[in-house]
This record gives C-alpha cells, structure tokens and sequence, in this order.
C-alpha cells in the first residue's frame, strides 16, 4: 500500500501545493451471525482507497476515491488542491516533522486468515450454546456474532514520512434474553482479541445470560439520591463522553466542560486517567496515528488533577505543544481529528463485593442507554436511562428498570470514592480499560 | 445504468450456481462533498468518490453476502462466486430475465449540488454563522455543517427485478454555544431533504443558524429539570423521533420475526391510544428519508402502522416479508453497498388530530414541555426508551414558563402510546441519522405537538 500511497503524494505534488500527504488503506473483514445454531448471516468484504490531504497557502483542503487507477488518484489529488482553495488559512496547519521512533507493537495476527471459517461459526454457535444453557430462563439468544477485520495502513508525505502496519482484530459479541412471568430483560457481552484462539466464547455467552437473568422481574424505583455503583461496561460509557472533552479541540473551542482547567483538581483523588496508543490489548493501539506521529501514553488526570489534553498537530501547535500522536482516523474517507485512541482508568484495590458490601441504599448500574443523546461534553449535564440493581444493606437487591440517573460529569468525577481492581478491556465509548467505580451520590428518577 | 444488463445477469446466474435460492446484486456510486465551519472559519472543505457492488445470496432464512469495491467483471463474478460458496451445497438455480421496475414516486432535483461552486456553499455557511452569532452577544461559538451526496443505485436480483436510481441529498447542520457566568449551553437546529440547492431558496439558511442560536440563547436561563412521573406535551416535529424509537423500531420485521418485539403477535389488536395513526412512507417526494425504492428495488410506499390505536402491520425487507408471507412494504434499507438491507423505516409519522397547540398547553395544569429532543434508544424487547431533551420547559397553570436543562424521558412504548389523550393540528417533519446494526440511513420523524399522560422525567432535582 506504501507504492500507492507514494504514487498519490506523486499526484498531489504536481497540485502547486506546499505539503501533501496521502493515507492508503485496505482491509478485508467477515462477520457471522448465529441464530438458534444455524448461520444466519455470512458476510464478507474487501475495500481499499486513499485519502489525500494537502496544504496551500497555509490552507488545507481533502480528497478521497475508492479507486485506485492512477486516474483517479490525479483526480483526487486536484480536487483536494481545489478543496484547499475555499477554507481559511491558518498558520497551525501542516505536516508534522517525521519521526524515527515508533512503539514496536504485536498488532498483527497471521492465524487470523488461515483459521477455518467452520470453527469461526462454530465459535459462534459456541457462544449462543453457553447462553442458552448457562440459565433456563433464557428464551433465545437474538444475536450470536462472531466478526474480524485484517487492514493495511500506509502513510506517505511530502516531508519524508513512508510507513505501513497491518492489524487484526476479531470479537464475539452476543446479546441474550430472558423471559419470566411475560416480562424479557436482555443482556450483552464480548470478547475482543487479536485472532480466535484468544476469544473466549463460553464466558461471553455466560455472561450475557446473567446480566439478563439478573434483570428480571425489574421495576421502575422511587425517586431518590443515593450512592451508585458502575459495571465496568457503565464506567466505560461515561469515560467515552469524558475523553471527548479532553481533546484539545474541545477545549480551545470552548466545547468542553475541561476548558481552562489545566492543573486544577477535577476529580477525586483515586481517578487517575490516560490515553494510550501503544498498549498492546488496547484495540485502538497502532504504531502511528493518522497523520504518522509515534503513539505513546499520554496522563490526563493525575490522582485528581487535570495535566492537559490530547492533540493532533494542528491543536498541538497552537499550544506550542507537540502533537500527543492522537490524530486518528477511522477510514481514507475521513481526515484526521484529534481524538482518544484507549482510554484506562487506573485501577483500584477494592473488589465489586466489597464495594457493594459498603453501601447501605443504593444503586449498581449495570447498563445505560441514550448516552449520546443524554450526556452533553460542554455543560457535564447528563442524564441517561439505567437498569441495574439496588443495594440494600451491602447486598444486591430487587432489579431496577426505567429509570434515569443524572447530574454533572464534573461533579461526578469529583464524587467519586472507590476504583475498583476489576479493570477490563470495554468497546464501549471506545476502546476503554475501565474498572467499576462507586459514586458518593447521584440523583436516580423514578416513581 | 452504469453496468451493462448481459453482465449483471451472468453475476446473478453466478452468484446462483451453488444452491441458493434468491440471488441480488446491488451496486452504487456515491459521490459525496461536506464543509465545515467553526470559529467563524471555513475550515475544512472534502470531497470524495466511493463505488463498490455486494451480492447477496439467501435461501432459508440464512444470508450470504459479499461487498467488494471493484465494478469491473472479474471482481464481480468472484463477489459472486464466493456469497454463492455460503450455500455449497446444491446446484445452480434458474434466474428470471430483468425487467426495469417502475417506482411510485421521484425526487426531481432542480438544482444539482454539483452544478454549484464550492465557494458559493462556502459563503451559504458564512450567513449561518452570522445569523447564529446574530441571535445575542453570548453566543461563543458557532460550528456550522452541510454536506451533499449523490449516489447513483443499481439493484438487480434473480426474479428479475431491475431498479435504478439516483439520489440527491443535501444537510445543513448548526450547532452554537452560548456561555454566561461560566455556563454553556448549546443549540442545534437542521435542514435537509432528498432535494438539490432549492431546498436552501425554500428553507433559509439563515433560520437555521437563528433558531439554533436563539436556543443556546434561552437554555441560559434554564434551570435544572425536576424528576418524577408527570404529564408532557411533546413540541411538533422533533418528538417525532421519540415514537421512531419507542415504537417504530419493534415494527421492523426482523426484530418482530424472533418474537423480540413488545409487538410482536399483536396485529389487530389495540397497542396505543384510538387518536394514533402512525405511518411510515417513503414515497414522499423530496423527504429527507425518502427513496423511489428501497435498497432492494422495491418501490417505496405508504404504509399504515398503527391505525387509530390498532396495530395494522410491520416494516418489512424481502427476506422477512417472505418469511412472514407478508406483502413487500419497501422498508429494505442499509447504509451503502457494504452493508446487507435490513427492515428500516423511512419517514415515520404520527398523523395530526384536530386540537390547537394552545388548547393541550391550557388544559395542562402542571406538566413538562419537550420543545427539542437530542435523540435517544430503545431496547425493542422490552420496549423501555431513553430520551434526551435539549430544549425543556415548565408547564404550570396552563402556560409554558422555566426553561428546563438536563432532562431526559424514560419510558415504555406501549404505555406511552396508550396515555397519548391530546393532538394537536400542527404537524411537522424533522430529519435525522438512524443508527441500527452499525448502519446509518436518513430517515424522517414527524408528529404534531401532542400530550402524554404520566411519563418519567430524569432531571437532577428531586
């Protein structure tokens, strides 16, 4: 892909413009989804293309095709040039200077391709088995998916920078329901590796099970404040909305509830919280981020206190800081944007029980909905629906559904008393090594 | 046609030679430009060219499908080959001669987003932001958004349907922040529409960047929303998505057809309040989620849901229709030629009843107003929904009075569209994204400003 992406910077050059840079890409990926032990769906695809990114007069303008003919690539390249020409100039933008030092990282899988497609539907027909039989009360599995993707990512610019990496990822996720008295709960899980052999199919479906099972029979609960605990899946959600306002964009464009408070304390004391591109269970981790800087670790919340925020080139020279190698890009079709690559809460000492054990009234959350909609990166206003359990007298109690929990992310942050020592890698929000957490108090809506 | 007849029935013979029983190829070439604007900069201008072609092939209830992003013969026919192989197993199964299939509706462009300069769009976004910054001295920020996106859509099968599209669609977006004392609060407001630039000469740009600045504006004043059970009076137009989620999705027929939908079963019977009639049509000319076919070539159509309060039918793609042996409704969407159709709505709506807006606020001595919802999920197997509300205010005594923050509905969707007791005639679209399977489509959401009896709000106060 480094000959495609060096043939496209040839085109770009020939642009009149200052800087180019071109991101190749390719990547194949297959899905498999079971359904009561037949494959309901096999599903596979192959793409490639290139995105061009060039800078003009301190401008800078983007281009992408899915076609890799040389024609294409001239075409793109103009209309990159072409794309330059109407935004703003600005003296932050361009290339970041070439790096030589890059985290060596196992990120590639070769037992990924080669592994049977008939044991990759056998592990999920693995995973839908483990549901049904981990509980009775399990009606049917609607979803048992077993999904990889392989990809080859290259960059090229016209300061020197040519690398490429290939990675493999593969996951099971399966979402089981259960049934009693007319009433379903459903309940989800995962397992993500590198290749198959490092998924564990049987504790994924268990899993699912029991956060359906341990559902039923939920009702809406009375109106109250009270301390809550957060399922790693649930600590995960919130620090996905956190780490979207530690980017350095968000705080320059005053979008972030962050803004200004560098070295200031914005969290209790046990809540310390980085970036990390470069470790090696994080799914998001890679050698260099989109624009060809070195990924690496960065602290964003130090026991407490805010040590700064994550930048791409742009965002970073503007503070006079060096990028934080957190300009990432999803696809060819996207340009870079400052963004988290794995987020991890440092873990604590203390066990969920134990946790639990310490709370006389009040409520383990053990799945949130409409984060996206309920939870405001500017403000810290949130408010999402949540369905868990009650702690009564250091036990868990009757199931809760229909509710909401709400407050200030801020606040929040700051009202946090325990880490857990349960650390586990969540794909929600993210990529995120979240453990669960106990919140001294939140407002919980009900009856 | 951007692939030759003779050549699409070899893919489909192909794709058929192993055993399967329905054959489709589905091809597309999508052209797409956006521009983004904040700190009163156009910052970011992109453009880019995707095409790419997926056979499907199913039998039973299984499906086998490949995406590739090559339209040349040979990538093709080994696309085809290989979602054949997902039924090895049996021999090749006779293919129908194609016919064009002629669709109910079109979607004429007037004004072709590519027949425009990007710096005339460029300019289209400066006014947004001045009109967004216009709204009052503590607007801080502006970010402004509009893309267009032309894809041309081929879609053949192996019963020898042929349809072929091209669709045009362009979105202006404006969020703003206004900040006071150290509080910000945020706007949002949107246009869009299966249409060309004459959506802009209809639908001002401008009144997209005022409204969404005038409601950062007066979420300044608001105040932390309360919690508990109360009545609320969903605003026209945006609440529409709430019935998207709290009832259109458990109308898809892939969720209906494993049982996993709270309506599952109950055609017939009476599932909300005799004032609902709910519709999905995606026959709409120039909606925002509308089609002249769906991602399977089937024309789009009007649909009624939901009848007076009595369930009339699901949204069904052709897989679940043949299933069910239901008619074909249309509903077989997806995101783009890498992603196998599933049953999707279109334009989902609650049509408009015969009260005044004024009336249902009056006759509501306590309650809370949903002026603007953010968005929100549901979990169709229990039906239980989540809404956040942006824009929120008090109703006391008959009247709309504190502006409210934080809030969000919770509920159940059966019960809420059984406890709807007031409509009003006021009824307006709203455009958004739905997310489903990791698949995003345009669709639409409309109702007129209505009243629910006993919902749960979560704010912060008790």
């Amino acid at each position: 892909m480094l000959d495609i992406a060096r043939k496209a910077l040839q085109y770009a050059s020939r642009q009149g413009v200052d800087q180019s840079e071109a991101f190749a890409m390719i990547n194949s990926s297959l899905k498999v989804k079971v359904y009561r032990q037949e494959v309901e769906e096999l599903a596979s695809s192959t793409g490639s293309g290139v995105g061009i990114r060039v800078f003009k007069g301190n401008s800078v303008g983007f281009a992408y095709t899915s076609d890799l003919s040389g024609d294409s690539l001239e075409q793109t390249a103009k209309a990159a040039a072409d794309n330059a020409a109407v935004a703003v100039s600005d003296e932050f933008l361009g290339l970041p200077e070439p790096a030589s030092d890059f985290p060596e990282l196992e990120l590639y899988s070769g037992n990924l391709a080669t592994y049977p497609v008939a044991e990759k539907i056998e592990l999920a027909k693995s995973v839908e088995r483990a549901s049904l039989e981990r509980d009775r009360r399990i009606s049917q599995v609607e979803a048992a998916t077993y999904a990889e993707g392989e990809g080859l990512v290259a960059i090229a610019n016209s300061l020197g920078f040519g690398r490429e990496y290939r990675e493999t990822t593969c996951y099971a996720f399966v979402q089981a329901i259960a049934e009693q008295e007319g009433q379903m709960q459903t309940g989800v899980s995962f397992t993500t590796g590198r290749e198959p052999s490092q998924l564990d199919g049987v504790a994924c479906g268990r899993e699912a099970a029991e956060r359906a099972v341990a559902l039923l029979g939920a009702s809406q609960c009375q109106s109250m404040s009270c301390p809550i605990v957060t399922d790693p899946f649930v600590t995960a959600s919130l620090l996905g909305v956190i780490g979207s306002a530690l980017t350095g964009e968000a705080a320059q464009k005053q979008r972030s509830m962050f803004a200004g408070l560098e070295g200031e304390t914005v969290a209790s004391g046990v809540f310390s919280l980085s970036d990390d591109g470069t470790h090696p269970d994080g799914l998001s981790s890679a050698p260099f981020d989109g624009e060809g800087v070195p990924t690496r670790e960065t602290v964003l919340i130090n026991n407490g206190v805010l040590q700064g925020f994550l930048y791409d080139t742009y965002t970073g020279r503007k503070e006079s800081q060096l990028s934080t190698g957190n300009g990432v890009r999803g696809s060819y079709r996207t340009m870079p944007h400052v963004g988290t690559t794995n987020l991890r809460l440092l873990d604590g000492t203390v066990s969920l029980e134990e946790i639990i054990a310490g709370v006389d009234l009040g409520f383990y959350v053990t799945d949130v909905s409409g984060m996206h909609s309920g939870a405001n990166a500017v403000s810290g206003d949130f408010s999402v629906g949540a369905t868990g359990r009650l702690i009564r007298g250091g036990q868990l109690s009757e199931p809760v559904r229909e509710v909401t929990i709400a407050g200030n992310l801020l606040t929040m942050l700051k009202a946090v008393q325990i880490v857990g020592n349960d650390n586990r890698w969540v794909p929600f929000g993210g990529s995120v090594h979240a453990p669960s957490m106990l919140i001294a108090e939140m407002t919980v809506s009900g009856k | 046609m951007f692939l030759e007849k003779p050549l699409i029935e070899k893919v489909i013979a192909e794709a058929l030679n192993r055993g399967g029983e329905f054959a489709e190829i589905y091809a597309e070439r999508h052209r797409s430009s956006s521009l983004s604007l904040e700190d009163s900069r156009l910052e970011r201008s992109s453009s880019g060219l995707d095409s790419g072609a997926s056979i499907r092939v199913t039998k039973g209830r299984g499906i086998s499908f490949v995406s590739t992003d090559r339209l040349d013969e040979e990538s093709l026919l080994k696309a085809a080959r290989l979602a054949g192989e997902g039924f090895a197993n049996g021999g090749a199964t006779g293919i129908n001669r194609l016919a064009l299939v002629s669709p109910q509706t079109q979607n004429p462009i007037e004004i072709p987003p590519s027949s425009i300069e990007t710096s005339e769009k460029a300019a289209m976004l400066y006014r947004v932001d001045e009109a967004a910054r216009g709204a009052g001295s503590e607007i801080v920020q502006a970010s402004v958004g509009y893309s267009d996106d032309f894809s041309e859509i081929l879609i053949a099968n192996s019963e020898g349907d042929l349809a072929g599209e091209e669709r045009t669609r362009v979105r202006l977006i404006a969020r703003v922040v206004a900040a006071r004392n150290g509080m910000m609060q945020t706007g949002y407001d949107s246009a869009g529409a299966h249409r060309g630039m004459e959506l802009f000469t209809q639908y001002s740009p401008d009144l997209v960047g005022r409204t969404a600045g005038e409601k950062a504006l007066v979420m300044l004043d608001s105040r932390p929303a309360p919690s508990g059970r109360m009545t609320v009076i969903m605003h026209r137009g945006f609440g529409g998505v709430l019935f998207h989620e709290a009832c259109g999705h458990g109308l898809e027929a892939d969720i209906v057809e494993k049982g996993t939908s709270v309506f599952a079963g109950k055609i017939g019977e009476k599932v909300a309040s005799e004032l609902v009639t709910l519709v999905d049509d995606g026959s709409i000319s120039g909606e925002w989620g509308s089609n002249a076919f769906d991602d399977e070539g089937v024309p789009t159509r009007r649909n009624v849901l939901i009848e007076k309060g009595v369930l009339k039918g699901f949204m069904y793609d052709r897989l679940r229709a043949r299933n069910a042996g239901a008619a074909l409704t249309g509903n077989g969407r997806r995101q783009s030629f890498r992603h196998p159709p599933i049953p999707r709505m279109t334009n989902t709506f609650i049509l408009g009843g015969t009260q005044s807006r004024d009336e249902i606020i009056e006759s509501t001595e306590k309650g809370f107003y949903a002026k603007t919802l953010s968005g929100g999920q549901v979990e169709p197997a229990t039906g239980d929904f989540v809404f956040g509300v942006s824009e929120g205010y008090m109703v006391e005594s008959g009247r709309i009075t504190t502006p409210l923050r934080g809030a969000t509905l919770i509920g159940n969707g059966l019960v809420a569209m059984n406890n709807i007791d007031m409509l009003a005639d006021d009824f307006e679209m709203n455009i958004g994204v739905c997310g489903k399977d990791g698949q995003g489509v345009p669709a639409g959401s409309g109702q007129p400003t209505l009243r629910i009896l006993d919902m749960t709000v979560g704010g912060t106060e008790v």
